[in-house]
């Protein structure tokens, strides 16, 4: 749905995306992450032909962004950083305003408008001026303009940012039901536990692309695994047998658990375990250490 | 055509509200169509009254006597004045224009829609444009009416409209208004703020005020040659004027260069 090959975006003397290449398949969500000032809005700006590349291509449904850009913003939604609606307008006008610009009969423009209004709970509101409403009523009425024309590819940016937990989790809600209705999603976003739970794949920029992978891939990353240890009663014998075993590269306590890094953890986990229980050890349990992509992140953005 | 018919018909709901646009204009159309014409008509027979005034607009205008030539004269005088509005009203809508877009952030999400430059661009102007014709031809009306209502009784004949009304209101007020619009979406393109965007706006219109002040100084009378030569001088600077404002209106620039606050 989405290909892009060898992206560049340079502002005068800065470089704001550095040579950065990913596809995205139909209907995937696909999370962007990076730190502030890593080329997510360049980007996202690019891809929705708001601005042109400096260099690179971006291949959109099979149309070029530089000969097709009409075309491809026909068949695109974007949620902005900042909502930017007409604040003297009310919602119901703001959404038949912007939706007016593509080729959709009135009948259905009025149709979509009600059934997002009323996704978002905002039908109630749908004749008050966009001035009176809050942060997150204009976000989610943002999210609903960036729909009412049905695109086949939907950029948001940030889409919770601000947003109090009860809508943050609306919209989360809703862009996994995005998944079911086949639309592609291009999610930027600060909220790693966002991009963990909704994105099919993430791909880390940080002016240039550090990593594109599925989670998995990226839980993966690490060489050494990490384990948990749990004993019935983890005491000093128990601590010099991990310490002297000589494959465990470290371990560590934290909240009466033993946290191992072990090489060689698929021939070695089993011997640790033989001679633990080889001495009475109890243990309790023994997992894999799951990490989060906050840890994973924080490791590739610090390089 | 139709996304720049959308744009004007929300644009023009905005500006039929806006009272700091219609309250200076409904004042300006009052001093120039009604109370003006009124007050230099009716006092025109003591102003003819005198010789000295009499001989001055006999020698202005040969062959007319001293009122019909100071009604003339009147005319000349007031269509010139009444320029002012279709150089004013674009002045006040369209600076602000794109400006507010981009200060209320709605810019990015409407240049993501498939609208091109020039449909934006187009029914930004024609929510300037159309406004200021409609007002402009609307006070060339009321003057001649007015004009003619006060002197028809002592000349018997109606002195408006003529040829010089004729190209006043249909060719050069067309003119000056396309062109100050124009010239004010540029400068909205440019500004980094609303603030500036009004003043530079006001800024816009000060030719019109010259031109008003050199004829009321004296230094030329407008006439049927001063009129086409104006004309043919605006005619051929607006298509100069849009082309600009099309190349000076860079989606990338005003999405990447403007600061918000």
């Amino acid at each position: 749905m989405i290909k892009v090959k060898g992206l560049v975006k340079k502002f005068e003397k800065i470089t704001a995306v550095d040579n950065i290449s990913f596809d995205i398949a139909d209907g995937e969500i696909f999370g962007f992450l990076g730190p502030n000032g890593a080329g997510k809005t360049t980007t996202i700006r690019m891809l929705t032909t708001l601005i042109r590349p400096s260099s690179g291509t971006i291949e959109i449904d099979g149309m070029d962004s530089s000969s097709d850009a009409e075309k491809i913003r026909k068949i695109i939604g974007i949620l902005t950083e900042t909502p930017g609606m007409y604040e003297k307008l009310s919602a119901f006008e703001n959404l038949r305003y912007f939706a007016s610009f593509y080729n959709i009969e009135e009948k259905k423009i009025k149709a979509n408008i009600e059934k997002f209004l009323k996704m978002f709970e905002l039908w109630e509101r749908r004749n008050d001026m966009v001035a009176t409403f809050s942060k997150g009523m204009k976000q989610k009425l943002a999210i609903s303009r960036a729909l009412v024309h049905e695109p086949k590819i939907l950029f948001l940016d940030e889409p919770t940012a601000g947003l109090d937990p009860e809508s943050a989790f609306m919209v989360r809600k809703f862009i996994e039901n995005m998944k079911n209705n086949k639309i592609t999603v291009f999610l930027c976003t600060h909220n790693l536990e966002e991009a963990q739970s909704l994105c099919d794949t993430v791909c880390i920029i940080k002016n240039k692309i550090i990593r594109t992978a599925s989670l998995k891939e990226l839980q993966n990353l690490k060489n050494q695994r990490t384990f948990i240890l749990k004993l019935k009663k983890p005491d000093d014998r128990f601590m010099g047998i991990i310490n002297n075993f000589k494959d465990c590269i470290n371990y560590r306590i934290e909240n009466e658990k033993i946290i191992l890094n072990i090489e060689n953890f698929e021939k070695n986990n089993p011997l640790l375990i033989k001679e633990l229980v080889k001495n009475d050890a109890e243990i309790i349990y023994f997992n894999e250490k799951k990490e989060s992509l906050e840890e994973i992140y924080l490791e590739l953005v610090k390089g | 055509m139709k996304n720049a018919l959308i744009i004007f018909k929300k644009e023009i709901k905005e500006v039929i509200k806006n009272k700091s646009i219609w309250t200076p204009t409904i004042i300006l159309s009052i001093i120039f169509c009604i109370l003006l014409p009124v007050g230099l008509t009716v006092g025109s027979s003591g102003i003819t009254a005198d010789p000295d005034a009499a001989e001055i607009f006999s020698k202005l205008l040969p062959g007319h006597d001293p009122f019909s030539a100071m009604i003339i004269f009147l005319s000349k005088q007031l269509l010139i004045f009444l320029l002012l509005v279709p150089a004013m009203i674009p002045s006040l809508i369209a600076p602000t224009s794109i400006t507010l877009e981009k200060e209320s952030r709605t810019l990015e999400p409407l240049l993501a829609t498939p609208i091109k430059t020039k449909e934006l661009l187009l029914g930004k102007t024609l929510t300037s444009f159309i406004p200021s014709i409609v007002i402009s031809t609307f006070n060339f009306i009321l003057l001649s009416v007015t004009l003619d209502i006060l002197s028809y009784p002592k000349l018997g004949y109606l002195i408006l409209p003529n040829v010089e009304w004729c190209i006043v209101a249909f060719v050069l007020s067309p003119a000056i208004s396309f062109i100050i619009t124009m010239v004010s979406i540029i400068i909205s393109s440019k500004t980094t703020d609303l603030r500036s965007a009004q003043g530079i706006g006001s800024a816009v219109i000060l030719p019109i005020y010259a031109i008003i002040g050199m004829q009321i100084a004296g230094l030329f009378l407008m006439n049927i040659i001063y009129l086409v030569i104006a004309c043919a001088v605006l005619i051929a600077i607006c298509p100069l004027t849009l082309k600009i404002a099309v190349r000076v209106f860079d989606r990338e620039n005003i999405l990447t260069k403007w600061k918000y606050k």
